[in-house]
């Protein structure tokens, strides 16, 4: 190779990611200015809606909260009375109990009465069996509980459980240590009764970090900020993530994903599609790739809403070593359903959900800790071959890190305007501050559990294996 | 006037407090006020009133839990009207059978309140 | 200064893209910076207004309830009152003012009944705050006019009727369902008359808040909802099977069975469910005869009716599908069996050795 060839493959590499970068900072300018208009939008239709007089409603559809458990014996009597004390009406609670080792059944049966039932299962998605069997508490005032003991299957076959024993419209699928405020259902499923022209399939909610929050039997008293940077840095990432971009993405209806700590689904459709897949860490991700995809195959005109209100709120890891498997599942689940789902990327028949979304999360999603590892590594060898022009690495790494806390302060603009939930003084100041530092802080991090992800999925396939069976557990699965 | 009655009113529409305040005080009772069940639970506990008149909905506390926690918790039988609204009927239920002693659907006459607050207090 | 040229001269020195760098650092910097005074302000900003906001909300309060108990038993208006006219007609001037006198008013509004809730009434009047909400509805922006209808709707504002008739098939559905809202909460079954102008659908939210809304008075005399199950709007037939279930309307049993053959299968299986609460057993032959054409979802709900009006002729129909696919139907046809023919389904313990029969049969033996 003669020096000019290797300047023009440098010359492409150097462009490359030249483009990556524009485009990765122009769609978040684009998904920025989308949700502000969507949000503002959204504001303007809800200040009006009365909640109260939809939620005691007896002609209101059926709802099943599901919630697997997986060795919560510490929290369950607590979590299970906070999910009964929902206002809406027409509701009941099944707690699928996915083979705990510990003695979370019989807290459950002790605490609210329960005794073992005579019930019969359609198993429309097949499941590991029954354990202990199905209960029911002889306490009118918990009439609307249900409780199965199965073996243990993972998160996914315990959710696919819950949908073969509920027998109502819509299902919720939430983590069972999220605390879901009062009027959360009403609100979740009021996008499903809407529409006229087009068929809600599920409606994903916003997680909010109650850590430092005051709960108190079951309900969320007092909104604090957490106390460790760690906590406070994914606050404004939730924050980033949630009102900025899944805004964005239900206004184009592209959304890929629903938390698995909490969404609501049209029951009959993830029956149809065959429930949640057992065999990936990203079952919250791939269900909806997969409606998504069945819907987009029988034709039929659909959306994926999303209810940006603080509803739900979940503990967040509070240390790293938590926090980077957390970090580490995700990033398996998501490649595991991009590949999966191959068929849908850069598929015209399946319009923009293989146009955009799809290409969207390949790029800046599955690869976006790749190319910056690459990235990386790359300056290291200019580093070591003397080849750096500093002043241009530090006029971009200026620009990229003033980039970054601003689009971190509009994402704390839209949460004032919106919602307002940090209202103590000093709150802001300190907000501001955690944005300046979250790239140095939490980043890094999370750019280690992505590659680690990566790595984990590609060469040690045993260790995903060996994570199937005990995936319930993982606190704060809000994907 | 220190033998008045007393009344312990849970509402979380102070504008309602209000009124029903000043219309109760009107016919010789002393109200005290509280804006949520929380509030009310203190309330109860510390002035021990003849009379408890609670709505069924409110923030953290529900009404419910308040005549749970007088009936089980403090072991008291002081006679509890609670406020409904439209379509609530199966939380009315229930808080008959915590053991409330009556109920005023939303929206009410507040005259119709005091008719059935003297009768309970007679 | 030194540093100063230098910068200036290094800047001025290099490519393009570098100063465009420059440039876009500079002027995203000043974005932060302009941003954070700004939060700083607003987040002040907001306290504050909250605390505004509740000591006005203190001040009207007590307003309102001293005019409520200022009134002299002649029923003119006392001088107290008049002076508390005075100082609403004067605040509601001010926006701001006016929103949290009008929030005031309506959160007591809500709440009672009675002589108090016209003396509201009347003072929201005589203060000048509905010429207000009148303004509203001529509004550009639609949430202003959805929320004028709304107060309009809560505080019985019944002499717009004709205004806001008109409005019922406004473009964006959010008037829309306020203009329901008002329609049906002032006039009640009366106001129902909209179904006949409807050409928009009618939401599945839209309908739970207007049977809600019916569901509160006290009358149950409904009118004749035979013209609006022949609707050719399938929401305001939706809706009026709701109707004929909820106020059991069995004199429209007939246009019921008509709806069986509805080109929509939503609403072919809302009749026949109607039908089973109505218990109209003309409906029976008919689906049974027409069983093999249905579909799934209408098959499961005929069978639901079944387990309401079966009859000891139809024993030979439910044995047929005891065996069927489908796991609902065979649970009910074995169900109905037990319940019709008790001995019949003793001897069936080994009719079908399919895994789904053998466990729905031990169900139900032991249940």
């Amino acid at each position: 190779m003669n020096t000019s060839t290797v300047q023009i493959i440098l010359i492409i590499i150097h462009s490359l990611f030249f483009i990556y970068a524009f485009f990765a900072i122009a769609s978040y300018v684009i998904l920025a200015i989308i949700s502000t208009i969507e949000t503002i939008e959204y504001v303007k239709k809800n200040s009006f809606v009365n909640y109260k007089e939809i939620l005691s409603s007896t002609i209101s559809p059926s709802i099943s909260i599901i919630a697997p458990a997986y060795n919560e014996s510490l929290n369950i009597i607590e979590n299970v009375r906070s999910l009964l004390s929902s206002h809406y009406v027409n509701y009941d609670v099944i707690i699928v109990n996915d083979g705990s080792k510990d003695d979370s059944l019989e807290k459950l049966i002790a605490a609210y009465s329960l005794v073992k039932v005579n019930f019969l299962i359609n198993q429309q998605i097949l499941t590991k069996p029954i354990r202990a069997g199905v209960f029911k508490s002889t306490n009118p005032a918990f009439e609307k509980l249900t409780v199965v003991d199965k073996e243990n299957g993972g998160k996914a076959d315990a959710l696919n459980m819950g949908l073969n024993i509920s027998n109502n419209k819509y299902v919720a699928c939430i983590d069972v240590d999220c605390l879901l405020l009062e009027n959360a259902l009403q609100k979740m499923v009021k996008p499903f009764l809407e529409v006229t022209e087009e068929k809600v399939i599920a409606t994903g909610g916003v997680i909010r970090i109650a850590n430092s929050c005051i709960i108190k039997d079951g309900k969320l008293l007092d909104v604090n900020l957490p106390k460790k940077l760690i906590v406070q840095s994914q606050i404004l990432e939730y924050l980033r993530a949630f009102l900025l971009g899944r805004m964005a993405w239900s206004r184009l209806n592209g959304l890929l994903v629903i938390s698995g700590a909490f969404g609501l689904f049209d029951k009959k459709t993830a029956i149809e599609v065959g429930g949640y897949d057992t065999n990936t860490v990203g079952e919250d991700m791939e269900i909806i790739v997969r409606m998504r995809r069945h819907m987009e195959e029988i034709n039929e005109k659909y959306k994926v809403a999303y209810i940006p209100d603080p509803l739900c709120w979940t503990e967040a890891p509070d240390n790293y070593k938590i926090l980077i498997s957390q970090r580490n599942r995700w990033t398996r689940g998501t490649i595991e359903t991009l590949r999966k789902h191959r068929k849908i990327g850069f598929n015209k028949k399946y319009k923009s959900l293989g146009m955009l979304s799809y290409p969207y999360w390949l790029f800046f999603e599955r690869l976006a800790p790749i190319i910056e590892v690459v990235g990386i590594v790359y300056f290291v060898i200019l580093m070591m071959l003397n080849e750096v022009r500093w002043d241009y690495t530090i006029a971009f790494i200026i620009l990229a890190y003033f980039f970054t806390v601003l689009f971190s302060i509009v994402a704390i603009f839209s949460e004032e305007l919106t919602y307002h939930q940090y209202k103590k003084k000093g709150t802001g100041f300190k907000l501001i501050l955690i944005s300046a530092l979250e790239p140095f802080v939490l980043h890094l991090f999370i750019l280690y559990a992505a590659i680690r992800g990566n790595f984990d999925y590609y060469f040690n396939k045993k260790k995903k294996w060996g994570e199937m069976t005990r995936k319930g557990m993982a606190k704060a699965e809000n994907n | 006037m220190s033998d008045a009655k007393k009344i312990v009113l849970a509402e979380d529409n102070s504008t309602l407090s209000l009124l029903l305040k000043f219309r109760l005080e009107k016919e010789g009772y002393k109200l005290h006020i509280a804006a949520d069940g929380k509030e009310a639970i203190e309330m109860i506990e510390q002035h021990n009133p003849e009379l408890i008149l609670t709505d069924i909905m409110m923030p953290f506390i529900s009404g419910l839990e308040v005549i749970s926690h007088v009936r089980n918790k403090l072991n008291k039988q002081t006679p509890i009207i609670v406020f409904s609204a439209a379509g609530q009927e199966e939380m009315v239920l229930k808080a008959f059978n915590l053991g409330a002693n009556d109920f005023m659907g939303k929206p009410f006459s507040p005259n119709e309140l005091v008719i059935r607050v003297k009768r309970l207090l007679r | 200064m030194e540093i100063y040229h230098y910068l200036l001269y290094y800047f001025e020195n290099s490519p393009t893209i570098i100063q465009i760098v420059w440039i876009a650092s500079c002027v995203l910097f000043i974005s932060i910076l302009i941003l954070i005074v700004y939060l700083k302000y607003l987040r002040s900003g907001l306290r504050k207004n909250e605390k505004t906001v509740i000591e006005y909300q203190k001040e009207y309060e007590s307003d309102l309830i001293t005019y409520l108990y200022a009134g002299n038993e002649e029923a003119e208006i006392s001088a107290e009152q008049q002076a508390i006219i005075d100082k609403l007609k004067s605040c509601a001037s001010d926006e701001f003012k006016r929103r949290i006198i009008v929030s005031t008013l309506l959160r007591l509004r809500n709440e009672i009944s009675g002589e108090m809730a016209d003396a509201i009434q009347k003072l929201y009047f005589q203060s000048g705050l509905i010429s207000y909400a009148l303004k509203r509805l001529k509004n550009d922006k639609w949430y202003v006019v959805a929320k004028g209808i709304r107060e309009l709707t809560q505080l019985h504002v019944k002499e717009v009727h004709d205004k806001i008739v008109t409005l019922v098939n406004h473009p964006k559905k959010e008037i829309r369902k306020e203009v329901l809202l008002y329609l049906v909460t002032l006039f009640h079954f009366d106001g129902l008359k909209f179904l006949d102008l409807l050409q928009t659908q009618l939401s599945e939210w839209d309908q739970i808040q207007l049977l809600e809304v019916l569901q509160r008075f006290d009358e149950q005399e409904i009118p004749d909802i035979n013209q609006w199950l022949k609707s050719t709007n399938e929401s305001v037939v939706a809706f009026s099977l709701k109707l004929a279930k909820i106020y059991n309307q069995f004199e429209v049993k007939d246009a019921l069975i008509a709806l069986l053959s509805h080109p929509q299968k939503n609403i072919r299986i809302d009749a026949i469910h109607v039908l089973n609460h109505l218990q109209v057993y003309e409906a029976k032959p008919i689906l049974k005869n027409n069983f093999d054409n249905l579909s799934q979802e209408e098959q499961i709900k005929f069978f639901k009716l079944l387990e309401n009006l079966s009859e000891i002729s139809d024993e030979h129909f439910l044995l047929a599908h005891t065996t069927h696919q489908n796991f609902e139907i065979k649970l009910l046809a074995l169900k109905i069996l037990k319940t019709l023919v008790v001995e019949k389904f003793k001897s069936m313990k080994d009719f079908s050795t399919d895994a789904d029969y053998v466990k729905i049969y031990e169900y139900l033996a032991y249940n």
